[in-house]
């Protein structure tokens, strides 16, 4: 019952790409409304939208809700709380998948927002200014647009790694000031500092416990006394054995999937 | 789990004591119950008894492997006459046999050139109007005996199509001394077969009986009798006449002597009719048989008789021989086996795999075609050198005058005896169940052969061939017309080929059975459709020759050449100084060189039979249009190796570049255009007209006509290589750094390749793209730590190593492709027909909308070289042809649910390496069936490409059409003799929910579909300063967008060659009323029913949808 009493919650309304488009999606909207508030969503002025075609762009969702007023931002993303992790320190951006999607509207003013709840038709997505593009004129302008100039390329190589170098500083600060004792008087050891520790990886870890392992066979003694000879003998039989059983499984899988017929 | 383990022991026990017993070695009557007792408390470690240390002992001797032995133990068991059927038919041939020798004596004398006797008995005389003129007066004197003979009698038959002999012995007094001439022997045998005929076709215990001629001998029928009751359905009776051995000398018939008149077959009058023509010992041979069955008959009892290792061994032998379908009889097999055990080369205590094993070396080493075996050991009997003369295969029988293999053309032997090198090759590979295709898979001439040569009207090719053949020889065969013409055809093609060929096998359609109430002319006119096709094995080296050598012009072997030539035949002066006779073929490309066998074929025909090419049908180049680019009439073969050789090009430049920081170590191809993999090859491009130029690439430009239709420029494809750098340890060790520093590398190695080479390049932030003759090549920098990187997550401060989706992608694409592109550029080296069948097999999955992502192409790829990588039981094609049918069996037969493929493309992977994996494999979950081929490259990640796809549903949906395109295949082929069967490779459309039509200026290929006629273009040459317009391909972009928007609601099915069409499927829940969901909102619409709002999938919202992404480019959307 709880399922229900959720969807009470949004409204549905048409949203259509054109005047004339004849079968459009149903979207599903609501107040945004969350226990933190974050700057970029303020609380009373973010709608919530679901359910957005996959070619819905942020000026055609203006459009579509020119009619409740001032819109201030518009947040695509491909689900809910999507948006926070940010493309901003990767080298190659990525494109937003094609799909269904949600989007955060900011209105100017809180009354907008009511306006716009209480709104019962919705513009078109496209109108006279803004025309989204699809189809074969969005994938040349894709196209061309993945091109670059050598000149762009190296420029932003080295911008980015400028970042990097800045922040790849900035973490070895850090480091450096974590092995200073702190009030406590404790120190930190890190891979850096004067006490030199191994690198805490798996490989490494594994490494150490072969090497255990290795020293605790080398310890023992094999093929002395009477039991280990009679152990190792029978242990040629199992294997023997184990195979035959194998074996006989397998023979068992052909004559199910092949029957043993010939013909 | 004890307890089963416990009870597998139990019957593992059962098993050994059984075969201890057969072995006759030792009785194991080890009670039973003691057995059980004693094991039930013990599990694996129980202690050893005797019998099974001696069992596993015995397994590691004498046996392959203990899976071999149980497999053996197995197939034994199967094809076992039931106990139950043999007490019934002792039952029934006791009566028969009463009833047999019930047969009335009868005074009379016939006139056999009258019909008398046959309305008297009321069935007809099996033997046709050939012998008409024979005259001869008949009198049938009463046998004595009714014999069970033949494999049944030694006990070595096999349950399947069981076929009873029993063997009626004619009494000397019926034949008189004169009778052994101009077929009057027949003609009695005939007339005593229809007395007893007659006699028998009333009796209750029969339900049918018929004449049979075997192997198209029509002068020897035989009777088939069908007993009543339910013992039909597990086996017939067949009767067959043997003649008392006191009614003649067996020299009368030796090789050189002649018992059919020149004057009686050819109907000439001539004065000195009392002359003793050429020999005729085939037609000697034929009465030869019945003299000496009884001989041979006692000698295999005698061999055989009680001796359970050497009957297993006959069976097995023949369930390998029937499952090749050899013309051999299991008659010759036995006498084989007595001839080895004659002359020590095999014995009882060997096991049955040991006597096989020996039987085949035997086979394989033996030259039955120029020294002859037998099994007389006395003397006075013709020579050797005589049988040598007269027959193509030399067996020698018991009685020294008999050759058993009479009938044997030289084909058979010879594909014998490659089937026996085969099977030791198999049987010496440890790495495969050899087993299997030993025993249980039916070798189709269809996947055998590289070719097949048919014949449209078999009649009249017979006729043309039967005037040209010189009389001695027409003379020797008598009224065999059909044994006649496949020899002489067979000789003629052997010859004509040469070393072009490893094998060629004459298969006649003869076998002819009848009523015994018709005559055998009229039967033959209604039922009997005679037919002979001859199957070729290519050899893979010589079959591509286009000029075949002769002598030097001044030996007189160079006259015989010329004279077998004819006007092909020519003086050609060669490199090397010499001078010879030399028939050159036409062949311009390697498809076309593929074809020279048939041309030859056609070529010989023609001037030694006057049999005109459209007489000829051959099987095995009806695909070969599909290795090519209709358009620009370009062979994929040639292209590819353009690409191949700008691209050593460029590989040389790449590592020749200076100023860079690090060094170039290796540059290496993946694309499958490097591997001759690609039905599309790269083509060079002409240089463009005004580009829109950004860089040095160009700019796809807005172009739309009057009409509101788009332009796109061609598409052109890019062919992908991966670098290699030398080693060093300053890469970073973040993820996205380290991407931006390769970039850096790219603008460096794009500039330098400019500056150095002068060749235009485009750097990008993941790759380069560098023009070279007019083809476009893109590097990608692979690095193995770029992996590692991905790869890489924090756990408690701890790095660890988990396989992500990326890393994977990464690793096959820079790791894994390389050295696999690597090895299959090896394998079509080494079998150039690789290439080929790939991009049919490609061409054919697309065709039926199965494209990629559906069925990826590195696992088509892979599927064919399975096919050229384990052939076995046959030897890899030399065809594409063939080897796409091979694809498609290999596809639909194979139990992908059990079995797995793994590829060994070097001999890289151990035996218990490869049985690790088959034991990961059987203990998967779920065990839904699945394409799972590991190759020896794949390391930590084992079917590294057949991971995802195919899905359950297409892989069954591919099983299903691969097995009617066979089907559709070997009716077009082998019965219509159809030369187009393209129709294989056009879509059916039904069973789609909805179809998108493209607007067809925009798909690429479009021009190479099968259904559309070839628009002509030139490629395009000459130098250019700019890259043009790469991998811009909108229907894949669109294909893209629909898959990722809509993929939890419909599939897309599209064909990558040119296909204009999209079919859509709904997923099977599509209509289903849904929850509303915040997150699992997509495409919902509310609908009210019954005052309840519920949730249903916006099906027409998703069509307009169809049509909204894919704007300029859908022309139509029909809903089903």
């Amino acid at each position: 019952m709880k399922a229900t009493k959720r969807v009470h919650d949004f409204k549905a309304l048409e949203l259509k790409l054109t005047e004339d488009s004849v079968s459009p999606h149903t979207i599903y909207i609501k107040e945004h409304a969350v226990r933190e508030h974050t700057p970029d969503k303020p609380s009373g002025r973010t709608l919530f939208i679901v359910n957005l075609p996959p070619y819905v762009d942020e000026k055609g969702l203006s459009n579509a809700f020119r009619d409740a007023g001032t819109i201030q931002t518009v947040q695509l993303a491909c689900k809910p709380h999507d948006l926070d992790k940010s493309q901003t320190n990767k080298f190659i951006q990525e494109e937003l998948k094609s799909t269904f999607k949600v989007a955060y509207l900011v209105f100017a003013k809180v009354a907008q927002l009511d306006k716009a709840l209480k709104l019962a038709e919705l513009r078109p997505l496209n109108s006279e200014e803004h025309k989204i593009k699809l189809g074969m004129s969005k994938w040349i302008e894709e196209h061309n647009n993945s091109v670059i100039m050598p000149k762009v390329l190296k420029e932003q190589v080295e911008r980015f790694m400028k970042k990097h170098d800045e922040a790849a500083k900035n973490t070895e600060k850090k480091e450096k000031a974590l092995e200073e004792e702190d009030d406590e008087g404790w120190v930190t050891v890190t891979k850096r500092g004067k006490v030199q520790s191994f690198a805490r990886s798996e490989k490494v870890e594994n490494k150490i416990m072969a090497k255990e392992e290795k020293n605790k066979k080398r310890k023992e003694l094999k093929n002395f006394y009477t039991f280990q000879i009679r152990e190792s003998k029978m242990k040629h039989i199992v294997a023997l054995r184990q195979k035959f059983e194998e074996d006989k499984k397998k023979i068992a899988q052909i004559k199910q999937s092949r029957r043993f017929k010939p013909f | 789990m004890v307890k089963r383990v416990a009870k597998d022991s139990v019957s593992g026990d059962e098993v050994d004591s059984q075969s201890l017993n057969e072995n006759g070695k030792r009785p194991g009557d080890v009670p039973a119950t003691e057995t059980k007792k004693r094991l039930r408390t013990k599990s694996l470690y129980r202690q050893p008894t005797a019998n099974e240390l001696n069992r596993l002992q015995e397994t590691e001797n004498l046996f392959n492997s203990n899976l071999f032995r149980l497999q053996v133990e197995e197939i034994l068991q199967e094809v076992q006459v039931k106990e139950k059927t043999e007490k019934k038919f002792q039952e029934w041939f006791t009566e028969f046999k009463n009833h047999l020798l019930s047969i009335p004596e009868d005074d009379t004398e016939y006139d056999l050139t009258e019909p008398t006797l046959a309305k008297k008995l009321k069935v007809k005389i099996p033997v046709g109007d050939e012998l008409a003129k024979t005259k001869c007066m008949f009198r049938f004197h009463k046998f004595t005996d009714v014999q069970i003979v033949g494999s049944y009698a030694i006990g070595c038959s096999i349950s399947s199509k069981l076929c009873i002999n029993l063997q009626i012995t004619v009494p000397a007094d019926t034949y008189t001394k004169n009778d052994s001439i101009n077929y009057r022997y027949h003609k009695k045998r005939a007339a005593y077969l229809a007395f007893i005929a007659s006699h028998i076709k009333t009796h209750e215990s029969v339900t049918d009986i018929n004449y049979t001629c075997l192997n198209g001998s029509r002068t020897k029928p035989v009777l088939d009798v069908t007993p009543s009751g339910k013992l039909n359905k597990y086996l017939t009776v067949r009767i067959n006449l043997m003649c008392e051995n006191e009614a003649y000398k067996l020299h009368r018939f030796s090789p050189l002597r002649n018992n059919l008149r020149e004057a009686w077959l050819f109907g000439e009058e001539s004065a000195d009719n009392t002359e003793v023509g050429p020999p005729t010992p085939y037609y000697n041979s034929s009465v030869l048989q019945d003299l000496t069955a009884s001989v041979n008959q006692e000698y295999l009892k005698e061999t055989l008789v009680n001796r359970e290792n050497l009957k297993q061994a006959v069976v097995l032998l023949k369930i390998w021989v029937r499952q090749r379908n050899l013309q051999i009889s299991g008659h010759v097999i036995s006498l084989l086996v007595a001839h080895l055990v004659q002359t020590k080369r095999i014995n009882n205590i060997m096991s049955s795999y040991q006597i096989v094993r020996n039987v085949w070396i035997a086979l394989k080493t033996s030259e039955w075609d120029t020294k002859g075996i037998s099994l007389y050991k006395g003397e006075n009997t013709p020579s050797l050198e005589e049988f040598h003369q007269h027959f193509p295969v030399v067996f020698l029988d018991k009685t020294g005058y008999y050759n058993i293999c009479w009938q044997m053309c030289k084909g058979t032997y010879n594909a014998l005896r490659r089937e026996s090198a085969l099977a030791v090759d198999m049987l010496d590979n440890g790495k495969i169940n050899s087993f299997l295709p030993l025993f249980m898979i039916p070798v189709k001439p269809l996947m055998q052969f590289d070719q097949i040569l048919r014949f449209k009207n078999f009649q009249n090719l017979k006729d043309s061939v039967l005037a040209k053949l010189p009389k001695p020889a027409k003379l020797n065969y008598g009224v065999d017309e059909l044994a006649l013409v496949t020899d002489s055809l067979h000789e003629l093609l052997a010859k004509g080929l040469g070393d072009r060929v490893d094998l060629i096998l004459p298969m006649a359609e003869a076998d002819f059975s009848w009523s015994v109430k018709v005559k055998p002319e009229k039967a033959r006119k209604d039922s009997y459709k005679e037919g002979l096709s001859f199957g070729f094995i290519l050899n893979p080296e010589n079959c591509l020759n286009i000029v075949e050598k002769g002598p030097p012009a001044n030996l007189p072997e160079a006259e015989q050449f010329r004279a077998f030539w004819g006007d092909k035949s020519e003086l050609r002066r060669f490199q090397d100084g010499s001078i010879t006779e030399t028939c050159v073929w036409d062949a311009d490309s390697l498809a076309d060189r593929r074809g020279i066998t048939a041309q030859i074929v056609d070529y010989l025909m023609n001037i030694k039979f006057d049999v005109k090419p459209s007489e000829l049908f051959h099987i095995g180049s009806q695909l070969e249009s599909l290795v090519s680019r209709k358009q620009y009439s370009a062979q994929c073969e040639e292209s590819s190796v353009e690409v191949l050789r700008a691209f050593d090009d460029l590989r040389r430049d790449v590592r020749q570049l200076q100023q860079l920081p690090l060094d170039i170590n290796a540059v290496y191809g993946v694309s499958p255009v490097f591997s001759y993999c690609e039905p599309t090859p790269a083509l060079p491009r002409r240089p463009l007209n005004k580009p829109w130029r950004r860089g040095n690439a160009s700019l796809v430009k807005e172009i739309i006509r009057e009409d509101g239709t788009w332009v796109a420029p061609e598409y052109t494809p890019v062919c992908k290589a991966v670098i290699e750098l030398g080693h060093s340890g300053k890469w970073p060790g973040d993820i996205q750094a380290f991407r931006a520093l390769k970039a850096a590398f790219n603008l460096q190695i794009a500039e330098r390749l400019h500056k150095q080479y002068s060749l235009p390049t485009q750097a990008y932030p993941s790759h380069i793209d560098v023009l070279k003759n007019g083809l476009v090549f893109r590097l990608q920098i692979a690095h193995p730590k770029e992996i590692t990187l991905l790869r890489k997550e924090t756990e408690n401060g701890v790095a660890k190593f988990r396989e992500t989706d990326e890393s994977i992608q990464l690793q096959c694409e820079t790791v894994l492709m390389p050295r696999l592109r690597g090895a299959l550029h090896g394998l079509h080296q080494k079998h150039p027909a690789f290439g080929p069948t790939a991009c049919i097999f490609k061409r054919w999955l697309c065709a039926h909308l199965l494209s990629p992502p559906h069925f990826p192409p590195t696992l088509a790829e892979l599927l064919v070289a399975a096919v050229f990588l384990h052939a076995h039981p046959l030897s890899p094609p030399t065809q594409p042809t063939a080897g796409l049918l091979r694809v498609l069996r290999l596809v639909a037969e194979t139990d992908w649910a059990r079995e797995m493929i793994v590829l060994d493309f070097n001999e890289d992977m151990k035996r218990e390496e490869i049985m690790e994996l088959e034991s990961q494999f059987a203990a998967r979950e779920p065990q839904t069936p699945k394409i799972h081929i590991v190759t020896a490259y794949d390391g930590d990640l084992p079917s590294a490409w057949s991971a995802d796809a195919p899905s359950t549903q297409v892989l069954a949906r591919v099983r299903t059409l691969a097995a009617s395109t066979l089907k559709y295949f070997s009716n077009a082929l082998l019965d219509d003799m159809k030369d187009n069967v393209l129709a294989a490779f056009v879509p059916s459309l039904a069973g789609y929910d909805v179809i998108i039509h493209l607007h067809s200026q925009l798909v690429p290929y479009t021009h190479e579909r099968v259904d559309r006629p070839a628009l002509l273009k030139p490629i395009g040459e000459g130098e250019s300063d700019v890259i043009p317009v790469i991998e811009f391909h909108p229907v894949e972009k669109y294909l893209d967008e629909l898959r990722s928007a809509y993929e939890e609601f419909a599939l897309f099915f599209h064909d990558s060659y040119g296909g204009e069409v999209i079919a859509v499927l709904w997923k099977p829940d599509i209509a289903e009323t849904k929850e509303f969901q915040l997150l699992n909102a997509n495409a919902l619409k509310p609908v009210t029913t019954r005052g309840e709002v519920k949730y249903k999938v916006n099906i027409e919202a998703l069509v307009e949808d169809f049509r909204i992404l894919g704007e300029g480019l859908v022309k139509e959307i029909v809903v089903n």
